[in-house]
């Protein structure tokens, strides 16, 4: 086989570093921030997400305005209730106001599950539409929250369904060669990328692409979990598609490595669907079968081993479906093809193709090229 | 790759034919040629380094079950694992003897054909269809297994192996998926697939959640909705109010819910089981702040009087006839206090109400994988046997 494309550089321990040495983690919460995509670190206490965010505000120059919603009321973030002659007006608490005054910034929700149930409901306006009591946060308002699981909080509350479906889950693991660094040299802020020019046409793209996706696994469009430990993570929906389509739109356009993409996606529609979501990608890159078919010349084997297979075993799977002398000599062509760079990957799915072998059809002159390799397995002959 | 590596095209095809649910395993990943080296390794990038001459000595199926082997380490992501259990340079042989049991366990019945003679559990004296972290620290059997597959098998990184390249990290996990994927679709046809690779399979693709996380997650519910535990509300003004003038405040409301726990007695019930979520469901509840002693109902066909108890070992269960959750739940709910919450431990073979009781919120734990599903209206958690 040949050597697979290199892709970027990267380290092969435990957590892998980006070019710049940037973690996928703290990348993928850097382009969220930029995409203005409410974004929530889980990981144990003590691990640095609070500290990683405040560098992160105070490097950009951003006002970062800490709320820890364990200890905060309802109406901290639905709004003061207050009599006002025959009405009621919820007044904004100061933390949304100095936002508001600044224009723009970071509202840190801090400790978010251990926040009791109603505070979790009176959230959910703030996170998604940024807005506390009478007041509408600016649009350059970024949200991003930490949690601990609950099993690691004391008296820990596992996240509501619709507020966790209102959020980008990222897990925070601790990296051993981070701390170390960061107690020798001090910590680095993580810069929030600057999205280019035009990117939001990148996003009607990134929309479209989810859109053929979700025709195509229909079942993965809303699958809300069944128990509630599941339910206080990411999900699919259609709020948390867009969400997906909107952060891997950010993302190519902040220039982000597929590492941390692949994490923003899982982490807002979930692990499985964002996984079956990235598949079907990299599938999308995959030649037509019925194209090769058509004209068998044209055909180009992917450079990497199991997506040759997977190719091939398409070709073969289409020739199987509607076995015609035309369609099995075309699949023999594009075998030969293969054999030449590839002649393990090529008997593998010639042995698929010969089983289809329609009545009348000759024996293709392909065949003789696999009969080395086949001798080789010790497969010839049985 | 092949013209410096004679004999590894037909190896994979070999591997590939007679293991066709790892073929997408197999040719994923990158054999590079690594002359001199001795053996056969694999890193965390999906690359596998083999020794032309060592190679050169086996035939087609001894190669081919060699990739396999090694593919086995990346797909049971053994590097992973020996990271999460701390394994270090001391004992890494130990956890590399422990991972390939696990691997060699399924595929050696299956037809794999290593060179030399195979690590089996037995041999570590451990019973078969466990996993490595079971096999780890076992006494092993005579001391020839002195094995190292390289990083992908114990997470420690070779000088030789090159710090970067091979598959990135998100595409390995997409690799180990589509395989999963392919073993449960081969597996569908009865005795193609490993009972031990099929059960790995299906817990990379839905990774099961520990009952004990779903029992607290369910509970933790249930308390939260019916006690609204340490909660706002305002329902009945703050005792701070008078001193904010027109603010209206809300006040801290804590009622602590009345919980009581409804146990099947039946015959058909074990044990230990029984003991051990009970011991759970107890535990939870502390931690939850539900303090109060809890009432432990007995049931079998009809439900025995409360208990009060503080802890699972002062339970006595009596009872043992035929089986009617119904009663107990009718019990639990004519006591006095009436109970917000009642937990239901059983092992599903019994008929239930038609509908939920009223006012009630009713968790079930099912005990043992053959149970019965619970009716729609109730929270299950399965308790597993094993685990």
């Amino acid at each position: 086989m040949s050597v697979d494309q290199e892709p970027p550089a990267e380290r092969a321990t435990s957590r892998v570093a980006s070019p710049d040495g940037l973690d996928p983690t703290v990348e993928a919460l850097t382009v969220a921030v930029a995409a203005r995509v409410p974004v929530l670190l889980w990981g144990a206490p003590g691990t640095g997400k609070t500290s990683v965010i405040r560098a992160m505000a105070t490097a950009m120059g951003l006002p970062c305005e800490t709320v820890i919603a364990s200890i905060r009321e309802p109406s901290d973030f639905a709004g003061l209730p207050v009599v006002v002659g025959q009405g009621v007006r919820f007044a904004p608490p100061a933390w949304a106001q100095r936002l508001t005054g600044a224009g723009r910034g970071l509202l840190f929700l801090d400790e978010l599950s251990t926040a009791p149930p109603a505070v979790q409901a009176a959230l959910l306006r703030v996170v998604l539409e940024r807005v506390v009591g009478d007041l509408e946060l600016p649009e350059e308002v970024a949200v991003v929250a930490a949690a601990n699981p609950p099993d690691q909080a004391a008296d820990g509350w596992d996240l509501s369904a619709p507020l966790a479906n209102r959020l980008c889950h990222l897990a925070w693991d601790v990296n051993p060669a981070a701390v170390a660094d960061g107690l020798a040299g001090g910590w680095s802020a993580p810069r929030i990328p600057g999205l280019a020019e035009g990117w939001v046409a990148e996003e009607i793209l990134a929309r479209g692409m989810v859109a053929a996706f979700l025709r195509v696994r229909p079942a993965l469009a809303c699958a809300p979990p069944s128990d509630p430990a599941s339910a206080g993570r990411g999900w699919p929906s259609p709020r948390t598609w867009e969400m997906a389509a909107r952060l891997w739109a950010a993302g190519g356009a902040a220039g982000a490595t597929d590492e941390a993409r692949s994490a923003l996606v899982r982490g807002a529609v979930g692990d499985g669907a964002g996984a079956e979501f990235l598949t079907w990608l990299l599938e999308m890159d995959l030649p037509d079968p019925e194209e090769v078919l058509a004209d068998p010349g044209s055909f180009a084997l992917p450079e990497r081993g199991d997506r040759a297979y997977a190719a091939l075993a398409a070709i073969t799977a289409a020739v199987a479906a509607e076995p015609t002398a035309e369609r099995w000599t075309a699949g023999w062509q594009v075998l030969g093809l293969a054999a030449g760079t590839a002649p393990d990957v090529a008997a593998a799915a010639a042995r698929v193709l010969a089983r289809h072998r329609p009545a009348g059809a000759e024996l293709p002159p392909e065949i003789h090229l696999f009969a080395p390799v086949l001798r080789d397995a010790g497969l010839l002959g049985r | 790759m092949t013209a410096s590596l004679p004999g590894l095209a037909g190896a994979r095809l070999w591997a590939a034919a007679r293991f066709p649910y790892l073929a997408s395993g197999i040719f994923g990943a990158q054999v590079v040629a690594a002359p001199g080296s001795g053996t056969v390794s694999v890193d965390e990038g999906w690359r596998m380094h083999a020794d032309p001459d060592v190679a050169a000595q086996w035939t087609p199926a001894q190669f081919g079950s060699v990739l396999i082997h090694h593919v086995s380490h990346l797909l049971r992501a053994h590097a992973d694992r020996a990271r999460a259990l701390g394994v270090g340079p001391r004992d890494g042989a130990e956890w590399v003897r422990a991972a390939d049991a696990e691997i060699n366990d399924d595929l050696v019945p299956a037809g794999l054909d290593l060179p030399g003679d195979p690590v089996l559990p037995h041999h570590l004296g451990a019973e078969p269809g466990g996993l490595a972290e079971q096999y780890f620290r076992a006494p092993a059997e005579g001391d020839g297994w002195e094995v190292d597959c390289g990083s992908g098998a114990d997470g420690r990184q070779r000088p030789g192996e090159g710090p970067q390249g091979g598959l990135p990290r998100w595409q390995a996990d997409l690799l180990r998926r589509l395989v999963a994927q392919e073993c449960v679709r081969h597996g569908k046809e009865a005795g193609t697939v490993p009972a031990g690779l099929l059960r790995w399979a299906q817990e990379t693709l839905a990774p099961a959640v520990d009952w004990r996380t779903l029992l607290a997650a369910e509970l933790r519910r249930a308390v939260a909705d019916t006690a609204g535990a340490a909660d706002y509300s305002y329902r009945r003004p703050s005792r701070r109010a008078s001193a904010v003038g027109d603010v209206v405040l809300p006040a801290l409301r804590r009622p602590v819910p009345e919980v009581a726990v409804v146990c099947d007695t039946s015959g058909s019930m074990t044990d230990h089981l029984l003991a051990r979520s009970l011991a759970e469901v107890a535990g939870l509840l502390r931690s939850l702040g539900v303090t109060r002693q809890v009432r432990v109902l007995a049931c079998d066909a009809a439900a025995a009087p409360a208990q009060r108890v503080t802890s699972a070992r002062q339970v006595e269960l009596v009872g043992g006839g035929g089986t009617n959750m119904g009663a107990g739940l009718t019990a639990a709910a004519a006591l006095r206090p009436r109970p917000a919450i009642t937990v239901v431990l059983t092992d599903g073979y019994t008929p239930w109400p038609g509908q939920a009781p009223k006012g009630m919120r009713v968790v079930v734990a099912l005990l043992g994988e053959r149970a019965p599903d619970a009716p729609a209206w109730a929270r299950a958690v399965r308790v597993a046997e094993s685990a």
